[in-house]
């Protein structure tokens, strides 16, 4: 996002600087929010793999990773383990999903109204 | 553009105190398992909290400094003399319109109208745009300061989540009575096997070689406790970086509201002379 110089004769605003502001913050979520969603899809994506192999192998004990050790867990309390982590990833990406969401359409409210103000001498699209 | 800065407000120093007391608790060592079977790495001094006393008192930007504070490095002297420049010039515009400072970090001043505002500060167009400028320069640098300590504490709040599953396993494991058997990594690419027996205590790393041996109720409390400063101290890092990316916004669309004006008064004058050159 970018502030344009046109040369353009509109005044900018204490509200008109706020929104700016507030678009400038939402647009740092919307990344932050783009990275930490690849993250958690990396996170289920390894642990579906994870239980996949599992299901493949045919050794009863596993080496689970807690913290930074292997403990040897037998392996149906792996399967659960592996479910739950899957469970809270799942939750976790459905709450950043829906973060992005309301972040997006704040954003397009505040493109409008600052669009609509200052026309070509704002820019607020992505590099 | 010299201003007296005996002393200058201390609440700079209290912010530099602030990133240093950062950078002392994430420089814990990060060593592994040395003969020890159960040895968990927890984080030193709980990093420290919310610098609520600051927080409660926004300074606002006026010269009022402790005497006898002689900032000493050269950012602390520019920032000084410019948030005391920001506050003269801010002292005779309207309260609401000026940010106040956070942590030392100078709010910058929203200009309401360009012309107003360079009379009123004395700047010639050249001169304000070259403050401008600076300021976002130095706004930049605290930014990247803050975004490596905000990485930091990114990093450490996992690192004790690990430590806490650990305790977890082997507390849930102390009821049963059967040796927990772990791969540890001895070293890089190196594992051995351990087997650990049932036992009521944990090995915390402490930071500086110093390792202590705990219950494992109080190991839980004390990483908890750990935890909850570290995402304390997280969210406090991340209302300042976004009040300062205001402040780099603001001064921003102030620079080009400036650079704009000053483009227009050149047109102005232009058609000005051009016109009284055809009149004679």
């Amino acid at each position: 996002m970018q502030q344009g110089t046109g040369g353009s004769e509109t005044e900018v605003t204490w509200e008109d600087q706020q929104n700016i502001n507030k678009f400038g913050r939402l647009n740092n979520r919307f990344h932050e929010l783009d990275d930490e969603i690849k993250v958690a899809k990396e996170a289920i994506d390894n642990l579906e793999d994870a239980s996949n192999e599992l299901i493949l192998t045919d050794e009863e004990v596993v080496r689970f990773q807690i913290g930074e050790v292997f403990a040897h867990v037998p392996k149906e309390e792996v399967e659960t383990r592996i479910e739950e982590m899957k469970e809270v990833n799942s939750k976790n990406l459905e709450k950043l999903e829906e973060e992005k969401e309301s972040v997006l359409a704040q954003m397009a409210e505040l493109k409008k109204i600052l669009y609509g103000k200052f026309k070509d001498s704002i820019n607020l699209e992505e590099d | 553009m010299h201003l007296m800065t005996d002393g200058g407000p201390n609440h700079f120093s209290r912010w530099l105190l602030a990133i240093g007391c950062y950078s002392t608790t994430l420089s814990w060592a990060d060593d592994n398992l040395r003969g020890y079977v159960c040895i968990l790495r927890s984080l030193a001094q709980p990093p420290t909290a919310v610098k609520s006393d600051d927080r409660k008192k926004p300074l606002r930007s006026s010269p009022c400094g402790s005497s006898g504070e002689t900032p000493s490095s050269d950012l602390i002297s520019r920032f000084v003399k410019q948030s005391n420049m920001a506050a003269a010039s801010s002292s005779s515009t309207e309260s609401p319109k000026t940010t106040t400072e956070r942590r030392g970090i100078p709010g910058a001043q929203f200009v309401e109208d360009v012309e107003t505002y360079l009379t009123q500060t004395g700047f010639d167009v050249n001169s304000a745009l070259a403050f401008l400028q600076e300021r976002l320069q130095q706004y930049k640098l605290v930014e990247m300061k803050l975004l490596a300590q905000q990485r930091d504490l990114q990093a450490k709040i996992p690192d004790i989540e690990k430590c806490l599953d650990v305790v977890a396993t082997l507390e849930a494991k102390k009821g049963t009575g059967e040796a927990l058997i772990a791969d540890f990594e001895v070293s890089e690419g190196i594992y051995s096997r351990a087997c650990i027996e049932d036992n009521d205590s944990v090995c915390l790393w402490l930071g500086a070689n110093v390792m202590l041996e705990y219950s494992c109720e109080e190991a839980t409390l004390l990483l908890k406790k750990n935890l909850e400063n570290a995402k304390a101290s997280l969210e406090v890092l991340i209302a300042d970086l976004q009040f300062l990316r205001d402040q780099v916004t603001v001064t921003q669309v102030t620079i080009a509201r400036v650079y704009n004006w000053d483009v227009h008064q050149r047109r102005i004058r232009q058609i000005a002379a051009s016109s009284t050159s055809k009149d004679s």
